[in-house]
């Protein structure tokens, strides 16, 4: 047995195809992009070094905090609204007994959907005229409260958050209820015999059982927050007036609209900096708060 | 006991309330589709008075959407292939022959995907793409969607061969299989269920991904659905019966297949998440 699994030609058969393709696709472009992010470069011409120019330039640019602090609002939209919302739907079918496989089925279904079509069809809901919101509390008689959504710098930002919470709160929802029927059925009946029934069980016993993937979640939800640019390319560009910029649509439109790829690639380093920060610090929270049961 | 079955109640009034939320706006585009444009305006909420398929013999002539579909469908199936392949053989290695210090690095580098956002490649990419002479090419797409797709996909089928004990593979040995053999006499046919379900999973990122596919596709010929879908936004404009048709055609093949493999899905979702 040992003999054979020490073939070293089989190994690198094995390995090297897929860690080339890795290699290429990964950490290739990082390093490229570490490369480019200190040059002045159009994409045509040579590079021409300017060394930490474009980070400077980024601290001092208005629009790019606006990109920047929408990736925040994501982010803290994520933890602070979804995840509870998450935990909350998820106990509640976990404890309902009839209607449980309609309920995730359903909940779970615009997760599969493409981002495209999810933004599209939210861009019906959210039409100044004919769209169904504005239908709606037009029919309610909320007239006053009926906006142009995606046209108005202050509502369009939410209104792009909504949508993405509407396709991935259910994703994240079969994840957590699959943990929560992972709990062993004899804890449960042991915490009811015990008095902890209704919400009271959720909050002393499912919860805490939960939290490895609770942990899960809101790591997936934050970095899927810094991930999120094809609901803004798709829904506004950014508009109006930037106010619905993330990092990653700022940095596109540097390269493809205005030919600063030395700037754009500058933001690209940001971006990752600022995903591995995120990850870390969070890490290091949830390893403080850690509690034995 | 009655505490609990009011808390019931409540909790069915806000699932239901939930379940329409997700399903109205998805009804709404299927219904509006059947009407025509002065109907849709005037009646959003209701169901079509007559059924039309006047918005679908329009979108299918003018749209192509079929040959996007078949774009997409190409272009996915091949890259998850070619994915699982490649991270079935490194799963394998990593987990199953006794390299333990190169196994080991070659883990903690996939790791390092986990803080590398794939947004922030993309320009990089992009050089490279063209560098290579792709650009334009189902390859530009193909390529790149493999690679993607390793590392979750390797931490997947990793926790699995993880779990299932070595004896059968020492039987193997016994018959006289070779590491090859092992891998594809015993290994794969163990993990073909889990293999299934990371084929799903990484078949419907795939099929979704809208970032790359709008980047490194410029010719409307070679165009994926959800880059098509984008732009009949602007194709037809105020037109939203047409517009409603296109988008069904495209989202009623996902929901056919989540109807049929919707096990199979949730379970590749759930495995690749808690144990990645």
């Amino acid at each position: 047995m040992n003999k054979i699994q020490r073939n070293l030609v089989a190994f690198a058969i094995f390995v090297v195809p897929a860690l080339a393709l890795y290699i290429t696709f990964y950490l290739v472009p990082l390093f490229n992009s570490l490369q480019y992010s200190v040059t002045e470069w159009n994409g045509i011409n040579e590079p021409v070094y300017t060394g930490l120019d474009n980070f400077q330039k980024a601290m001092g640019d208005e629009k790019f905090w606006v990109a920047f602090w929408n990736n925040i609002y994501f982010v803290l939209f994520s933890v602070f609204i979804q995840v509870p919302v998450i935990v909350v739907v998820s106990i509640m079918i976990s404890s309902v007994r009839r209607m449980l496989d309609f309920y995730k089925l359903t909940v779970f279904l615009p997760s599969i959907l493409s981002t495209a079509s999810v933004g599209v069809i939210w861009q019906f809901i959210y039409a100044p005229d004919a769209g169904l919101l504005n239908q709606l509390l037009r029919s309610v008689g909320l007239e006053s409260w009926a906006k142009i959504w995606l046209g108005d710098k202050t509502t369009a930002m939410f209104s792009i958050l909504i949508t993405n919470g509407w396709q991935w709160t259910g994703f994240y929802i079969v994840l957590v209820l699959a943990a929560i029927f992972s709990i062993p059925k004899e804890m449960l009946e042991a915490g009811e015999i015990d008095g902890a029934v209704g919400w009271k069980k959720a909050w002393l016993l499912t919860i805490p059982l939960i939290r490895p993937v609770i942990v899960v979640t809101m790591l997936l939800s934050i970095t899927g927050a810094m991930k999120a640019m094809d609901i803004v390319m798709i829904m506004t560009n950014g508009g109006p007036f930037h106010s619905t910029e993330v990092m990653a649509t700022y940095m596109y439109k540097q390269a493809y609209s205005l030919s600063d790829f030395g700037y754009a690639n500058a933001i690209a380093i940001i971006i990752t900096i600022f995903t591995a920060i995120l990850a870390l610090v969070y890490h290091v929270i949830n390893k403080r708060t850690e509690v034995d049961y | 006991m009655k505490q609990s079955r009011s808390i019931n109640f409540v909790s069915h009034i806000i699932l239901v309330f939930y379940a329409l939320l997700v399903i109205y706006p998805l009804f709404f585009v299927i219904s509006s589709s059947f009407k025509n444009n002065s109907e849709i305006f005037d009646d959003p909420w209701g169901m079509p008075m007559s059924f039309s398929f006047d918005n679908y013999i329009e979108a299918m002539s003018n749209s192509h959407i079929d040959s996007y579909f078949i774009n997409s469908l190409y272009i996915s199936s091949i890259s998850t292939f070619a994915t699982i392949l490649l991270s079935t053989t490194i799963a394998y290695a990593v987990t199953r022959m006794k390299f333990h210090t190169l196994s080991k690095g070659v883990y903690s580098l996939l790791l390092l995907s986990l803080l590398i956002p794939p947004a922030s490649l993309l320009i990089p990419l992009y050089k490279m793409i063209n560098d290579f002479g792709i650009y334009d090419t189902p390859l530009a797409l193909i390529i790149p969607y493999s690679a993607f797709g390793i590392p979750l996909t390797v931490f997947v089928i990793a926790a699995f061969l993880k779990s299932i004990p070595l004896e059968l593979e020492e039987a193997g040995v016994m018959d006289g299989l070779n590491t090859y053999g092992l891998l594809f006499r015993i290994v794969i046919p163990l993990t073909l269920p889990t293999l299934v379900t990371v084929f799903i999973l990484n078949f419907i990122g795939n099929w979704n991904e809208f970032v790359m596919a709008n980047l490194f596709i410029s010719n409307e010929a070679s165009r994926t659905l959800p880059v098509a879908v984008k732009s009949f936004v602007d194709q037809y404009n105020m037109n939203y019966g047409a517009l409603t048709a296109a988008i069904t055609i495209s989202i009623i093949p996902v929901i056919l297949i989540y109807s049929f493999l919707q096990k199979k899905i949730i379970e590749g979702v759930t495995a690749g998440s808690v144990k990645g």
